[in-house]
């Protein structure tokens, strides 16, 4: 209950926040809401909605196979789930996972490819996940630069700043990290053996939910228990205060900016260092957008995200597996995402009257 | 060369131009819409499909400027009546254009449409250097030249222009004097997505002739985006959107000359000159910021 209180302190949760005594049902209402609306949706292209999200439960919690896919696409998600959660709650809006997941794993492939592969793993792969964290947190240090230098809004430069990201990456793939083996294919070397994520048997699934949970935990701590957590809700609910408080709101925002892209860059290296192996010009795309979704989804509590990245990870897995058996494409599932967070949106204020 | 890159910056850069021209309607009344985005490519779809089943054009324009309308339409009631976070509805809408426009226009990628095509101006476009770069065009950009001043007009010259003006930055005056700021908000936001659609219309219709998924590519992105460069003015917006586009044309000019650039940077240029020219303009003014944007920009607005 306590941690609700210190979601209202954020923009979008304020209205919500102030619910707490109201059952947890209605809360529970208001996320099923829109799958009940995709559902009927999917009836109108001849998909049993009801059998969809049986297969969708059964495929996730049914063998370890699927529970470790899902929590395979959960991984990066928290991640940049994390990194959209942290700034809203300095008050800030970051759309640019997208761009710093990509950036970030344009790095760790970087020093993977280059640098790291002579190492032994215990080495090798921390500097590789240094490597992805640098790399998001330069590409959010342009946005940070940009809105504390030249008072640009943090938003509309980090969401530009992702289409730059894409086309940064595919200049590379096609070009300095291009893998001379690969006939003309745009993408870079494998990186090497050593390096890579250890699996779990019989899975896919590999130790990078284990990094993103700590992640999860430190950045909980941090926000909940530290005097810098403290000053970062301070500046997110009132920055008037804050300023008047003697914060240096600048660096704050600097500092909470760059957290958010190292974050979405750590996401960056485990997709190549888990699953990938090689950067390619799509690794990681939409996992910044969903990461996005996912926070505003849990009202920027670190904990609740990551139950709504799982609930986000089983949608993308099933958006996979309704592509091939219903030949719905998996755009679908954006709609499904898009009513999400038109209802999150539309209710928050209407809750609390 | 010069020619071509400056026809082709018309060209390109009319979508975004359309786009910004509404964005600028709405912010006037104090709603930013990153939605735009959405409604572009709703545009470009709708229009794009009514095209292909009726063979009529303006048909399709119309159509597509009313897809982008019924989107914006979703920003305007969460916005404005929910009270939801304005940066946050617009990009939910984003999420959902690309979501609906991939979805219906699965059907449509393959399509071939006669759509507008350049249409020179008999007298005017055997002006040497001008009339090819300004006369010789699709009508949807004839339609845009003269909207700008038209715009301008009604912002700067006109009662209406007045209470839009108003709504962004004084609202409390409005409803002293008997109206209801929130009604010329939502025709505001109504009227930027109809632009925006048409925007998207002139996209997929007039310019490129053919509908890819997800084909707007961030121009709504860009489109808001010059509209804070413009400073909230219809000429500078203009002239903003030309910008772009001539980055774009640029793209086609250099490759065709076969120098050894990679295409990757020529992609960047449209949206790194978009930051750079924002960086450099925002830095200086923070005045001419409506009122009710501001408050918006700085997160103190209602959540």
């Amino acid at each position: 209950m306590k941690q609700q209180a210190a979601a209202a302190s954020t923009l979008a949760t304020r209205p919500l926040g102030r619910n707490r005594w109201k059952p947890l049902g209605i809360q529970a209402g208001l996320i099923a809401a829109p799958f009940l609306l995709f559902g009927l949706f999917l009836m109108f292209y001849d998909v049993n909605p009801i059998s969809l999200y049986g297969s969708m439960i059964s495929s996730t919690f049914g063998d370890l196979y699927g529970f470790g896919e899902v929590l395979i696409k959960a991984t990066p998600i928290i991640l940049t789930g994390l990194a959209a959660a942290l700034p809203a709650r300095a008050g800030m809006i970051n759309v640019g996972g997208e761009g710093q997941l990509a950036i970030g794993a344009l790095f760790a492939t970087w020093f993977a490819v280059f640098y790291l592969h002579s190492m032994p793993f215990w080495l090798g792969i921390p500097l590789m996940l240094i490597a992805g964290a640098l790399g998001g947190a330069t590409w959010a240090g342009i946005t940070a630069f940009l809105k504390v230098r030249g008072n640009l809004n943090e938003t509309i430069s980090s969401l530009l700043l992702n289409y730059v990201a894409v086309f940064t990456v595919g200049f590379f793939v096609h070009g300095l990290l291009k893998d001379p083996e690969s006939f003309n294919w745009p993408f870079s070397p494998e990186i090497a053996a050593t390096l890579r994520l250890p699996i779990v048997n019989g899975t896919r699934l590999h130790v990078g939910i284990v990094i993103a949970l700590a992640l999860v935990a430190v950045v909980w701590y941090v926000l909940k228990y530290t005097r810098l957590g403290f000053r970062i809700r301070v500046l997110g609910s009132n920055n008037l205060a804050a300023e008047r408080a003697g914060f240096k709101v600048s660096w704050m925002q600097v500092g909470v900016l760059l957290a958010a892209g190292a974050l979405a860059g750590v996401a960056g290296m485990i997709e190549i260092a888990g699953i990938e192996g090689r950067l390619r010009p799509a690794t990681g795309a939409n996992y910044g957008y969903l990461g996005f979704l996912a926070a505003w989804m849990a009202w920027n509590s670190p904990i609740r995200l990551v139950f709504t990245a799982f609930i986000l990870g089983m949608i993308t897995v099933a958006g996979n597996s309704l592509e091939i058996s219903s030949g719905l494409p998996s755009s679908s599932v954006h709609i499904l995402m898009g009513l999400v967070l038109f209802f999150l949106l539309g209710i928050g204020r209407r809750f609390s009257r | 060369m010069i020619t071509d890159i400056l026809t082709g910056a018309i060209r390109s850069g009319t979508s975004v131009m359309y786009a910004s021209q509404g964005e600028l309607i709405s912010e006037r009344a104090g709603v930013i819409n990153l939605g735009t985005e959405g409604s572009m490519l709703c545009g470009a779809l709708g229009g794009f499909a009514v095209t292909v089943w009726t063979g009529n054009p303006w048909l399709g324009t119309l159509a597509g400027g009313l897809c982008g309308l019924l989107i914006s339409m979703i920003h305007a009631f969460l916005v404005l009546t929910c009270g939801a976070n304005q940066l946050a509805t617009g990009l939910t809408i984003m999420f959902f254009g690309m979501g609906i426009t991939s979805f219906f226009g699965r059907g449509f990628v393959s399509e071939q449409i006669v759509g507008f095509n350049p249409v020179p101006i008999p007298l005017l476009s055997e002006i040497p250097f001008l009339g090819k770069v300004l006369f010789n065009h699709d009508p949807l950009t004839y339609l845009s030249f003269i909207l700008v001043p038209l715009l301008w007009y009604l912002l700067f010259r006109t009662r209406l222009g007045v209470i839009l003006r108003a709504t962004g930055e004084r609202e409390d005056v409005l409803f002293a004097s008997g109206i209801n700021p929130q009604l010329i908000r939502y025709a505001a936001v109504l009227a930027g997505g109809f632009l925006a659609g048409v925007g998207g219309v002139q996209l997929s219709v007039a310019f490129t002739h053919s509908w890819v998924e997800n084909m707007v590519q961030g121009r709504g992105v860009v489109a808001v985006a010059l509209v804070i460069f413009a400073s909230w003015l219809p000429f500078r917006a203009m002239l903003g959107a030309y910008l772009f586009g001539a980055a774009q044309a640029l793209q086609l000019t250099v490759q065709q000359t076969g120098l050894g650039i990679s295409p990757f940077f020529l992609f960047m240029v449209p949206y790194i000159l978009t930051l750079a020219a924002l960086y450099i303009v925002e830095r200086k003014k923070r005045s001419q910021t409506p009122e009710a944007l501001r408050k918006v920009f700085t997160g103190t607005s209602a959540g």
